[in-house]
């Protein structure tokens, strides 16, 4: 099992250098490095990498600008100089950063966790299936709000709100927002897993709790955690006929 | 007042005033001291005026009822009132008289003194506050001799890991180059002012160990005139300049960028520039704790005609120029 990795940093001497330290570890495969944001998000759509190695200081865009544009992160181990404030904006994700000059221990630790991660995700085989592009409930997204960061899996999202252009991811006692209509959003979520209820919301099914009968022949959907949520009066006869299947 | 009125009243007998003082200055200036030892203890006076005054009038209130009390019986055990008339009050209407008599001096000399506490106190806050102020500029000044970007000295050891199997040449060089910044930044018994020769070279280490890691994206130029490298200069002050141009004007650009410095005579100054790509961003400039301290450090050393001045000087270009005037220098 090789875990196909990009590398991503502007000095062309710290890729050398990591590439150097990875030899020591044939499961890991570098399948292509990349010097900038813009760079980075051409070779992560080509080639899909399973983990990226990413620099948070860059020209331009940082790694969390990076991430934060992408629909789902693949795994990710920051490499940084300097303790980052900005990695103190996580928000009790584990997550792995290595210090430059990167001991060759503390990467073999984070290489470690990274293969543990992968060999969860294959037993799930969630991916069978989908369409490429398409979200499975154990991928995560990164969602930056302000100064606060997290790694979201899309299995603990309850649902999303439209606000304007953007919308508004609910997880846990947070609600960040995030810079994707929630149109783009519905393109991508697996329809098994998320339902769009009306114009404003999408749902994730396995967060109901409750159904109840509303004005107008739609649904009151009550989720783990106490939001209501309707749906609209169209999407109830899909929404029927989806959950009589 | 009935001391004064008992005093002048009454034919005394010998000795008998010059005992009441004793007796009112022993118990008065003994119950005052405890009367503020007990304020002290309590930290009323560390409050501010407004909130401690209560506290205050209550306790000159207790001492000077304790003031009469002892000083009734004082009386009473040496015989020392003044007339016959006073023998006839009742205790309770005696210690009020007292108590009247002797507030007055109390709540005047307490006063004097809370006055006085006041105005030493405030004194002392504003030297204390000055204190602070010259202590935060020294360390400010500080910082800004001896800083060096911790990130910078780690990208720095990263990339020369890396030069080590790449070109073990250049990874020595890099290493001596690392060595005098670190060594320079350590220094901290640094010299008001430094040949600019010296200021060059710690720039030229740096910029060599900036190329290293930036490589073709990284564009340096010199122009430094002869006749200029045994001017005065203070130290790491160009230094911080050449870093901020790297910091704003290379380091945020995919494609890189250049920086140029320059110095040379002109109409009776030294005249440092400091030149790079980029745009002038002027939240950072009035955000830049550097470039005023820069500017307040030039004029200390060598007086108001010193200037630092920061500008948009081209489409692509920023210019920073340093002009020490030569006949003022020290």
């Amino acid at each position: 099992m090789s875990i196909r990795t990009l590398l991503i940093d502007d000095e062309r001497l710290a890729r050398v250098e990591l590439k150097k330290l990875l030899k020591d570890h044939p499961s890991i495969e570098v399948v292509d490095e990349a010097a900038n944001v813009t760079d980075a998000l051409d070779k992560i759509d080509r080639w899909r990498p399973d983990l990226i190695f990413l620099d948070i200081q860059m020209p331009g865009k940082t790694g969390f600008d990076l991430l934060a544009e992408l629909d789902s992160a693949p795994q990710v181990i920051f490499t940084t100089a300097y303790h980052e404030y900005a990695l103190k904006a996580f928000e009790a994700n584990a997550l792995d950063y290595l210090l430059k000059p990167i001991d060759p221990v503390r990467l073999a630790d984070a290489i470690q966790k990274v293969q543990q991660l992968e060999a969860v995700r294959l037993v799930h085989g969630v991916e069978e299936g989908l369409p490429r592009g398409m979200l499975s409930e154990n991928d995560q997204v990164f969602v930056k709000d302000g100064y606060r960061c997290w790694f979201v899996k899309l299995n603990e999202i309850r649902f999303f709100e439209s606000v304007g252009n953007y919308a508004r991811v609910f997880f846990g006692s947070n609600n960040p927002m995030i810079l994707k209509s929630l149109n783009a959003l519905e393109d991508r979520l697996d329809p098994k897993l998320f339902f769009r209820t009306n114009r404003k919301h999408i749902v994730n099914l396995r967060m109901i709790e409750k159904v109840e009968p509303y004005f107008n022949g739609g649904l009151l959907l009550e989720l783990k955690g106490g939001d209501k949520i309707e749906v609209s009066r169209r999407q109830t006869l899909r929404f029927k006929a989806m959950m009589s299947l | 007042m009935l001391l004064f009125a008992n005093v002048f009243d009454v034919l005394l007998a010998p000795g008998v005033l010059e005992r009441r003082i004793l007796i009112f200055c022993l118990i008065g200036f003994s119950l005052t001291h405890l009367t503020r030892l007990v304020i002290k203890k309590l930290g009323l006076l560390k409050l501010p005026m407004e909130r401690a005054w209560p506290g205050l009038l209550f306790s000159i209130f207790i001492c000077n009822g304790f003031n009469a009390l002892f000083t009734l019986l004082a009386f009473e055990y040496f015989q020392l009132f003044l007339s016959p008339k006073a023998y006839m009050l009742s205790f309770s209407q005696k210690w009020l008289a007292i108590f009247l008599d002797n507030g007055f001096f109390i709540l005047s000399w307490s006063l004097l003194y809370f006055v006085f506490h006041y105005y030493y106190q405030n004194r002392q806050r504003e030297l204390d506050t000055l204190k602070l102020k010259t202590a935060v500029r020294e360390l400010e000044l500080k910082t800004l001799k001896t800083h060096i970007n911790p990130h910078f000295i780690f990208n720095s050891l990263n990339s020369i890991r890396a030069l080590v199997d790449l070109n073990p040449a250049r990874a020595r060089q890099a290493i001596t180059e690392l060595s005098n910044l670190l060594r320079n930044s350590l220094e901290t018994e640094k010299a008001q002012l430094v040949p600019l020769r010296q200021e060059m070279d710690i720039i030229r280490d740096y910029l060599d160990l900036e190329s290293i890691r930036f490589e073709d994206r990284l564009h340096v130029e010199y122009a430094i005139a002869e006749d200029t490298l045994d001017l005065p200069v203070p130290p790491m002050m160009v230094q911080t300049l050449v870093e901020n141009a790297i910091k704003h004007g290379v380091n945020p650009r995919v494609q890189g960028g250049w920086a140029r410095i320059s110095s040379f005579r002109k109409e009776g100054a030294h005249v440092l520039e400091v030149a790079n790509s980029g745009c002038l961003n002027s939240a950072v400039v009035a955000a830049g704790f550097g470039l005023s301290n820069t500017k307040s450090r030039l004029q200390i050393l060598f007086g108001t005609t010193a200037r630092l001045f920061i500008c948009q000087k081209e489409k692509d270009m920023v210019l920073c120029t340093v002009t020490i005037p030569l006949n003022k220098q020290l």
